[in-house]
């Protein structure tokens, strides 16, 4: 009885991950890509003076910097570059 | 002649004439002078802001209002009208009364300090110096200390009704404080829009941990963004609220009877009525008094004549008050004491 249970319990777990695979695991990429999208965007929109853009609230972003320095430089090794862009904030 | 229908003041030009019949509808202006939680007194420069904005602090503080008298003027003259050396932070000036003069590179450098302490945590220590260094640059960029002064603005705006009964604003000329005054509606928008965005990243980091489960890592729910923007995104819209409320907030514009004073002046309430801010009153200073006699004096009041006509029908819906040219200089807190008395005891209910 107990090895029925246990081998159920194997077979579901055998399922739910061909499941994830195949449906969950493109939806959680997916997800993830717009996750980062929206991280940039809010990046570029609070610090576009970084980008030569005007920015009238450059100072009062200023503050949000601490939080968000990593993002910051996961951001430029994404875009390719290896170092901070020069001009902008430092993070590396 | 004498310079003022309703002319309210008695023999020897006491202080002060009402130029015209108030108009239907309009609070006395002792009401505004006195009760107005916030009042703000622009002018032209040199047409004696500071001196008629020092003068009814002390009036308001000795009428037992918790007073608080700010210069948002870069170059400062309140601490020189009150005879006194004031700074960033409100001293005491009299039982009641408080004053202080912001100062946009005291304000910048602190709240430069805070980022620096604070990314301090975050960053790591090899990379300090050039953190440093980049924050630095901030500081010195154009615009750095305008908005560290409206920063601080809109803070002490907040202090009418709390640690203050009333803040009375000794502000810059005029095109300075028209920026400043503008700018809670300008920044708001912008950082709505930051908002939204925020919060868009926030939805998103929430399916992601949902998705991912501990995959994700991060598993904090807060988020410090977004309750800095908010903070500021508050107290903006406090701030132009609180502009905008005629129950709460007077502009008293400041005008001599002269030209140029009175076309700038008419464009500033022109711009004002665009943002919605109310005009509380206009003092019209330094009035012939009426008492003033012989050939130079006549030939004054000829000249001005046309000028208080010019004022009349500009300012038509607003209440007019007219402040003598007073004969002795007022300087210090006991002259301005007294100024304030007389503007008060001859004021029209």
């Amino acid at each position: 009885m107990r090895r029925f249970w246990d081998g159920l319990r194997r077979r579901l777990r055998a399922a739910r991950e061909i499941y994830e695979g195949l449906y969950v695991a493109p939806y959680r990429s997916l997800i993830y890509r717009e996750y980062r999208r929206e991280q940039d965007l809010f990046l570029i929109a609070g610090f576009s003076d970084l980008l030569g853009a005007p920015n009238p609230v450059a100072f009062y972003t200023l503050e949000l910097y601490p939080e968000l320095i990593e993002q910051f430089h996961a951001w430029h090794l994404r875009m390719g570059m290896p170092q901070a862009p020069e001009g902008g904030f430092r993070c590396c | 002649m004498a310079p003022a229908d309703g002319n309210a003041s008695g023999p020897g030009g006491g202080i002060p004439l009402l130029l015209s019949a108030l108009p239907a509808g309009t609070r006395p202006v002792a009401d505004v002078l006195l009760r107005r939680p916030l009042l703000f007194f622009g002018g032209k420069g040199g047409v004696g802001k500071t001196t008629l904005a020092a003068a009814v602090a002390i009036r308001s503080a000795g009428s037992g209002q918790r007073t608080l008298l700010v210069s948002t003027d870069p170059a400062h003259s309140v601490g020189d009208a009150l005879g006194l050396r004031l700074g960033n932070a409100a001293s005491s000036v009299l039982p009641g009364l408080w004053a202080l003069e912001i100062d946009p590179a005291e304000e910048a450098d602190r709240y430069i300090a805070g980022v620096k302490a604070r990314l301090a945590e975050v960053t790591p220590p090899r990379l300090a110096a050039e953190v440093e260094r980049q924050i630095d640059i901030a500081r010195v960029s154009p615009g750095a200390e305008e908005a560290a002064l409206f920063d601080r603005f809109t803070r002490l705006m907040d202090e009418a009704g709390a640690g203050y009964d009333r803040v009375v604003f000794d502000t810059a000329p005029l095109g300075h404080t028209l920026r400043l005054l503008a700018l809670p509606e300008q920044l708001q928008l912008w950082i709505r829009g930051l908002i939204g965005r925020r919060k868009q990243v926030n939805v998103l980091g929430r399916m992601w941990r949902n998705v991912a489960g501990a995959a994700a890592g991060d598993t904090r729910t807060d988020d410090p963004v977004l309750t800095a923007l908010e903070e500021r995104r508050e107290r903006f819209e406090r701030a132009r609220a609180a502009l905008t409320d005629a129950a709460r907030a007077a502009f008293v514009f400041v005008v001599t009877p002269e030209r140029l004073a009175i076309f700038e002046t008419e464009r500033a309430a022109r711009t004002l009525e665009r943002y919605g801010i109310p005009v509380g009153a206009v003092l019209v200073n330094r009035v012939l008094p009426a008492g003033a006699t012989g050939p130079f004096a006549e030939r004054r009041r000829a000249e001005e004549s046309p000028h208080l006509d010019e004022i009349r029908r500009r300012f038509a819906a607003l209440a007019l008050l007219g402040v003598p040219d007073l004969a002795r200089d007022v300087q210090g807190v006991d002259d301005l004491r007294r100024l304030g008395s007389e503007l008060f005891a001859a004021m029209p209910r």
